[in-house]
């Protein structure tokens, strides 16, 4: 099956720059990285089973770009993270501290955090979108939910 | 709340910029089009290694030639022919399902004096003939030419840049490839980064 793209833009447009802000950590790289990831979907002649495999696929192909950008020194925006955070609003100051303490985990923990919390998705469905075992997945979850425990003490609840 | 609630919440903050299918539309017009210019652009400089290329084409009236084209390491039958509009050249070919696909474009070669000129019929084709770089949906890497297929996906230095060799029957073709930036290639030695892109490496 096939979505047309304006439909998976209204859709997963938010949840794709979610995905990719939390490996770029800068606004203009997540921007371009969605813009590309439709772009990838738009010209691949790919079919697909469902809207699930659709939603992953586009996750899977984010995430990758996102990565990508992130290992070459080829780097196209730089803006701090910290200026950028100036310009959102969030709704209380715990959801800024929890924000600021994501970004601070190890990337390889990160979106993992990202697609369990963020995209409620279960190890499984994890594994097979970062194509890690499930093991890997569990122990990055677990050291990843104890390094936010840690630096967020109470605001974050014991939930292993 | 709970931790998902709260991780929600935090990251409700992200908005990103509108990204329209306009915009989709036209960046992937556009990344054909430069895919083939850089493309042309850059077998002319590598003209030499293509001089024995295999053209592989008859004429069938016209400009419309049948051709045979490596597709993805295999040898596959195809028609070259004139876009509608007269400025560049289109090749059709099936794909392993049997489905028709097209590829146009044409690009731009550069005389010795610097004019630019749009490539022939045969310039075109030996662009076809020339090594082929693929990213692909799960992130590796890939260098295609003629029956020759190598995943290069970690051999990347830090720079991004991955030198590779490639045959054309016995001689090698050295390939200087920057991450996601095009590639060169040259008959005699790896084309140094810093010419190819005009960047300190």
């Amino acid at each position: 099956m096939r979505q047309p793209v304006q439909e998976l833009i209204e859709r997963y447009q938010k949840n794709l720059y979610a995905a990719a802000f939390n490996i770029c950590k800068n606004q203009m790289d997540a921007e371009d990285v969605v813009q590309e990831t439709f772009v990838q979907y738009y010209t691949t002649k790919k079919e697909f089973e469902s809207e699930q495999h659709i939603r992953a696929w586009l996750l899977r192909v984010a995430i990758n770009k996102a990565k990508n950008l992130t290992v070459t020194f080829w780097k196209k925006h730089k803006c701090s993270l910290e200026d950028y955070m100036e310009t959102l609003t969030f709704p209380d100051p715990q959801s800024r501290d929890l924000f600021e303490e994501v970004m601070k985990l190890p990337e390889k923990y990160r979106i993992v955090i990202h697609l369990f919390y963020y995209e409620d998705y279960s190890v499984r469905e994890i594994a097979d979108i970062l194509k890690l075992s499930e093991s890997n997945v569990k122990v990055r979850l677990s050291r990843g939910r104890a390094m936010l425990k840690d630096s967020l003490k109470e605001e974050w609840e014991d939930d292993e | 709340m709970t931790n998902k609630e709260k991780y929600k919440d935090a990251f409700s903050a992200l908005e990103p910029r509108e990204c329209s299918f306009q915009e989709v539309e036209q960046m992937a017009a556009l990344q054909k089009k430069t895919k083939m210019k850089i493309a042309a652009a850059i077998v002319t400089g590598c003209v030499l290694l293509g001089g024995t290329g295999t053209a592989y084409a008859m004429n069938v009236g016209g400009i419309q030639r049948m051709v045979q084209i490596w597709m993805h390491g295999e040898r596959t039958d195809a028609v070259l022919d004139v876009t509608d509009d007269g400025t560049g050249y289109s090749i059709t070919w099936k794909d392993e399902n049997g489905e028709e696909r097209e590829v146009s474009g044409g690009g731009i070669a550069y005389e010795l004096n610097g004019k630019e000129r749009p490539l022939t019929a045969e310039e075109y084709l030996e662009e076809w003939d020339s090594p082929d770089v693929e990213y692909l949906d799960d992130g590796s890497v890939w260098v295609y030419y003629r029956d020759q297929k190598i995943d290069i996906t970690d051999k990347f230095d830090k720079d991004g840049i991955c030198y590779v060799q490639v045959k054309d029957g016995k001689d090698p073709i050295y390939m200087t490839i920057k991450y996601q930036n095009g590639w060169g290639c040259d008959s005699k030695k790896y084309p140094d980064p810093k010419e190819l892109w005009g960047v300190k490496q």
